[in-house]
């Protein structure tokens, strides 16, 4: 029996029921970071910035240089995949609450929402790729796509416009969530903070009809944003990454796309929330709860990407007809092999066995870390499709399958300089971003805490949650 | 949401073990009903492995009909079970406690039911052993592991084990509460099965948590089961329409569509027959109904890339078979039929809260879901092989027999069967999850609003 | 002197959760009074002794052994036996991953199962003194002793919190 001691020393480190903390403390303190950037903080957005400016100077250059050769683009729509799976995943972290009336994930909305504003880089590089998109009809002959009696420039527009489409959803479902925040910032904020604040709060007081507005407002921005989400990721995967190659039919693909986008948004929460966590002293608000639940359904979502693979791969295999050889050779056994085992191991190894342990699954940084790992894996999975997928030349588009395996292509300078610099304008966005509006949402830490009372249960120690309709 | 009801422990005992203490009095009649008619079922299977399959409609180039139709059927509705029960209780969904043991059970009995098609589908199902099981030591023959036919049987085989070992060790708690209650020979037999069950917080704690386990490992086992039922068809080339990545996940959530229709429907039952308003509550439906809109949403947005995807190729016998299969009659009208009673009916329906709390008309709708779900299969599996292609010299329809109809409707009376016979010895309600959510779950107030609220343990 | 037990029972968990505490002070050892209820409670809710168990380890091993027997049975199988079909290859990992898969999973299940058993103490088929009230709702304290000294200080503890009855096996 030597379990006195650590049923006690059990109940200090997790039962210890989150800190209650009064609304208007909430209010003040978390209007208070908006403005609180430490030097820190100035300066990695400095640098991500100059790196961001850099990737731009690359992208304009790569243009100019081989504007007229798509076969070298691949790296760019893998980083347009890789940024739309993060920017576009994480929101859907936000309209959880609305849907599962899950308490934990509260806090976490705002900072989840704010992702969407990073989705002008997504559009901004997807750019040159729209110009370099080979053309439905080459030589009289029709390429596979998804647009099969459709006009020429199908695929170039309808993506583009869902992508643009996908980005005012996520910033409309931003604004609706933000709205009694910015109440808040006229309120309790000065300067331009406060002028924004009640320009956007749009007259905001609380009325009991305004509130239900809102809860309407989320719910109905948040299916609106799940259902053009799920159909983004099938147009820029079938137009800008399957119909690249003769004879790669794969139908879970854009699935396989979205779960993985899924799983790169909760990915780029967990880092976010970290690092807020961190470099604020949001300690109070951010509760180890949101970890342990993020790192729940991260576990879930690694598992759900090896289904899909494996769930197309095996299918390839076993069918051995010419075209299914010919994609397997292309995207996993062929040049692409060491991105794939990278990928696989980054992805699903690693993380699922540091998540698979409750102890590091339930500390801070063992998630971070995981999510970082899972990010690389993720961005090296990218590659892995997309890249090969433009690698094919232009000429060989509308062939029946690929009778040549192109050459790898290897990423230039440019390339290299290009991923950096996307990813470095994306995280700046997030960061300037959280210097306008809270990062964490003031009215939902404060609906938290008024969901979620610790109590004493008889003798033990548990924690009450409402749940309101 | 839900009304908190205080309801008396005793009184729980006493409604939701009215099968076993109280029988019902139409329970003895149906079971006997139901009974002849699995017998006629079994004599009719008996004629047909004598005869031989030429008695079903089976033949060049459809072999596999209505026989693999309706295994792929059950295996889906047996999805309900590990859906309903292991996702809800790694959500703590509070509205899970009902449903769960019902939806297990469904799964164990469907799957049995299921493993019964493939092995009379054999013709001879003497051999299924030498085809499936590694035991032929003395001379050296061994299954083919590298064919699908044998990852069946092994992933049905886990998958059921796995489901009765769930079912037993949540039915622990209950099994205790039986032999308090029983005297005599009943009381023996649930003092056994009980194992000496006696409340203590290292069993409810084992209850709790290796309820969880369970559940973690039981959901991967579920995914896999219908993935590679769908590689059945899915690795083969040779059949258009078959050759489809998108098949594993396709009949996974096909499936869970099925199967917590098929829960719902049963939920309907098990409150009109054994009178348990008290604990099956339109509630209980509601949040199944708002399951079931967001899981055949879902399935709808698969069964559009599967058309596509199917159409991308632009191949000549592929397009043949979908024209076939949504335009030429008599498919077509299957094929409308399927889409309206799997979605566009139910679906629509269901968006109204009067709908989802009318169990009557919960009932229908899930019915109909199931419905469209058995022709889906249907669709997917016997055009492709029906379509008349330049090698096939036999180019009739294929037209199930009596046999086959006669065996498909004795699969719904031998589940049916089998469940009742079950609720005589065993609760069909998990009473301890029951009585959990009455000490669980509490009123707050804030402000002037009474809001139900659930006691979280902080873990 | 053989084991014996007594059992106070109680209708509020807040009268039951007294006695324990009672039992606390009176300077009953940890481990040797527990509380029977029909549903599960909030750990700690009465102050017990929360049990630590080992189940994590079992499904670990259980895993371990299916992964092994199936590695074992996809390959030698294979080998012995080794038929070409379709082309692929006679050790075709990608074939035998299903199989392995099941079969880890199925032993990980069956492992579980017989930790749940195990860390219940189950079977007992001579579980002491019992009340079939408990089902009902009651609440019992149950006290075992090694020696007979301590019964009457114990039903003093469980009479003080205002247990309904107290019987004795």
């Amino acid at each position: 029996m030597t379990s006195e001691a650590t049923a006690h020393s059990h109940e200090t480190e997790h039962h210890a029921p989150p800190a209650q903390v009064d609304a208007d403390i909430i209010a003040h303190e978390l209007i208070a970071t908006t403005t609180n950037a430490s030097k820190r903080f100035k300066t990695i957005a400095w640098v991500l910035g100059i790196f961001g400016i850099i990737g731009i100077i690359a992208l304009v250059l790569k243009f100019l240089d081989q504007g007229s050769d798509s076969t070298k683009w691949g790296y760019v729509a893998a980083l347009v995949s890789f940024l739309l799976s993060i920017t576009g995943g994480a929101p859907m972290v936000a309209m959880a609450p609305v849907m599962a009336k899950a308490n934990w994930v509260r806090p976490v909305t705002r900072i989840a929402s704010i992702f969407s504003f990073a989705g002008v880089v997504t559009i901004g590089m997807l750019i040159p790729l729209v110009a370099m998109l080979p053309p439905l009809v080459t030589e009289g002959a029709r390429r596979r796509t998804i647009w099969m009696e459709a006009p020429d420039y199908s695929p170039h527009i309808w993506s583009t416009l869902g992508l643009v489409l996908l980005f005012i959803t996520g910033i409309m479902l931003f604004y609706s969530a933000a709205i009694p925040d910015f109440a808040a910032m006229r309120n309790h904020s000065t300067g331009w903070r406060q002028r924004l604040g009640k320009r956007l709060a749009r007259g905001w007081v609380g009325t009991d009809s305004q509130w239900r507005t809102l809860r309407m407002r989320i719910g109905m921005f948040g299916t609106f944003y799940f259902l053009i989400l799920v159909f983004v990721n099938f147009l820029i995967t079938s137009d800008f990454g399957q119909s690249m190659v003769p004879g790669w039919r794969d139908a879970i693909y854009p699935m396989y796309h979205t779960v993985s986008s899924f799983q790169a948004g909760v990915a780029g929460i967990v880092i976010a929330l970290w690092a807020a966590r961190r470099q604020m002293n949001l300690q109070k608000y951010v509760h180890m709860d949101a970890f342990w639940s993020l790192g729940r359904l991260l576990f879930a979502l690694t598992l759900l990407w090896v289904y899909f693979f494996y769930s197309s791969f095996i299918v390839f295999w076993y069918g051995r007809s010419a075209n299914d050889i010919a994609t397997l050779n292309l995207l996993v056994k062929g040049p692409m092999i060491y991105a794939f085992i990278a990928g696989m191991v980054l992805i699903w190894f690693v993380p699922w066995w540091i998540l698979i342990w409750n102890k590091v699954r339930r500390g801070v940084n063992g998630m971070t870390i995981g999510a970082v790992i899972i990010l690389i894996g993720l961005l090296l999975d990218r590659i892995r499709t997309f890249v090969p997928a433009w690698s094919v030349p232009p000429e060989r588009i509308h062939e029946k399958w690929l009778t040549v395996i192109p050459e790898t292509v290897y990423p230039s300078l440019l390339d290299v300089l290009i991923m950096i610099g996307g990813i470095s304008l994306a995280a700046v966005i997030v960061m300037l971003m959280t210097r306008v509006v809270p990062v964490l949402s003031v009215w939902q830490v404060q609906e938290f805490n008024l969901l979620a009372k610790p109590i004493r249960y008889v003798r033990g120690h548990a924690t009450l949650v409402a749940k309101p309709d | 949401m839900q009304q908190r009801r205080e309801l008396d422990q005793s009184y729980t005992n006493r409604k939701l073990l009215n099968g076993q203490l109280d029988t019902p009095k139409w329970w003895a009649p149906t079971v006997t009903g139901l009974g002849i008619l699995v017998v006629i079922g079994l004599i009719v299977i008996a004629t047909m492995i004598n005869k031989g399959l030429g008695v079903t409609g089976l033949g060049r180039p459809v072999f596999w009909g209505l026989f693999i139709t309706t295994f792929v059927f059950w295996v889906g509705i047996s999805h309900a079970g590990i859906m309903i029960s292991a996702i809800l209780r790694l959500t703590q969904a509070e509205w899970r406690r009902p449903v769960t043991r019902a939806a297990e059970l469904l799964t164990v009995f469907s799957l049995l039911t299921a493993l019964v098609f493939p092995l009379i589908h054999a013709g001879r199902p003497w051999r299924i052993a030498y085809w499936i099981t590694p035991y032929d030591i003395s001379r050296g023959i061994y299954p083919n592991i590298r064919s699908p036919l044998i990852m069946d049987p092994v992933a049905i085989s886990t998958y059921l084990t796995g489901s009765t070992l769930f079912l037993y060790i949540a039915l622990l708690p209950d099994l205790g509460n039986l032999r308090d209650r029983t005297t005599g020979w009943q009381n023996a037999m649930y003092t056994v099965l009980s194992l000496g069950w006696r409340g203590n917080p290292r069993q409810w704690k084992m209850q709790t948590v290796g309820g969880i386990l369970l559940s973690a490992l039981m959901l991967p086992i579920f995914v896999s089961v219908h993935s590679i039922v769908s590689w059945d068809f899915a690795i083969a080339p040779a059949v258009e329409g078959w050759h489809s990545t998108i098949f594993a996940p396709y009949f996974v959530i096909g499936a869970v569509h099925s199967g917590v229709s098929a829960v719902v429907t049963m939920m309907a039952l098990m409150r009109w027959l054994w009178k348990w308003d008290d604990f099956i509550r339109p509630e209980h439906f509601d949040a199944l109904a708002r399951l079931l809109i967001v899981v055949a949403t879902g399935w709808l947005a698969f069964t559009f890339l599967e058309l596509i995807f199917a159409v991308y190729g632009q191949d000549a016998p592929e397009l043949a078979l979908r024209e076939m299969q949504m335009f030429q009659w008599p498919w077509n009208l299957l094929f409308i039929i399927f889409l309206l009673t799997g979605y566009f009916i139910p679906v629509p329906m269901w968006l109204f809260k009067r709908v989802r709390t009318n169990i009557a008309l919960m009932f229908w709708t899930s019915i109909l879901v199931n419905v469209g779900m058995w022709l889906e299969r249907f669709l997917i599996i016997v055009p492709g092989l029906a379509r008349r292609t330049p090698f096939v010299y036999t180019w009739e329809a294929y037209r199930p027999s009596a046999v086959e109809w006669t065996i498909f409707i004795w699969s719904f009376c031998w589940v049916t069967f089998l469940m009742l016979l079950f609720s005589r010895f065993f609760p069909l309600v998990p009473l301890f999850e029951q009585k959990e959510s009455q000490v669980f779950t509490e009123d707050v107030t804030i402000g002037r609003a009474k809001v139900p609220a659930i006691v979280r343990e902080a873990d | 002197m053989s084991t014996q037990s007594i059992l106070g029972l109680f209708q509020q968990p807040e009268l039951a959760a007294d006695a324990m505490d009672g039992l606390k002070e009176a300077g009953f050892e940890l481990g040797t009074f527990d509380v029977l209820t029909g549903t599960p409670y909030p750990e700690g809710a009465f102050g017990e002794y929360v049990p630590q168990h080992r189940l994590f380890r079992f499904p670990a091993f259980g895993a371990i052994i299916g992964l092994t027997l199936s590695i074992f049975l996809t390959a030698v199988t294979q080998l012995a036996y080794p038929m070409v079909t379709g082309g692929k290859p006679i050790l075709s990992i990608f074939a035998m991953l299903i199989i392995m898969y099941e079969m880890t999973m199925l032993s990980g299940v069956i492992a579980t199962v017989i930790g749940i058993v195990f860390e219940s103490r189950l079977p007992n088929m001579k579980p002491g003194v019992y009340d079939t009230r408990i089902t009902e709702g009651w609440i019992g304290v149950v006290v075992t002793f090694d020696d007979d000294s301590k019964v009457a200080e114990a039903q003093n503890v469980l009479n003080k919190a205002g247990a309904l009855e107290i019987k004795t096996a």
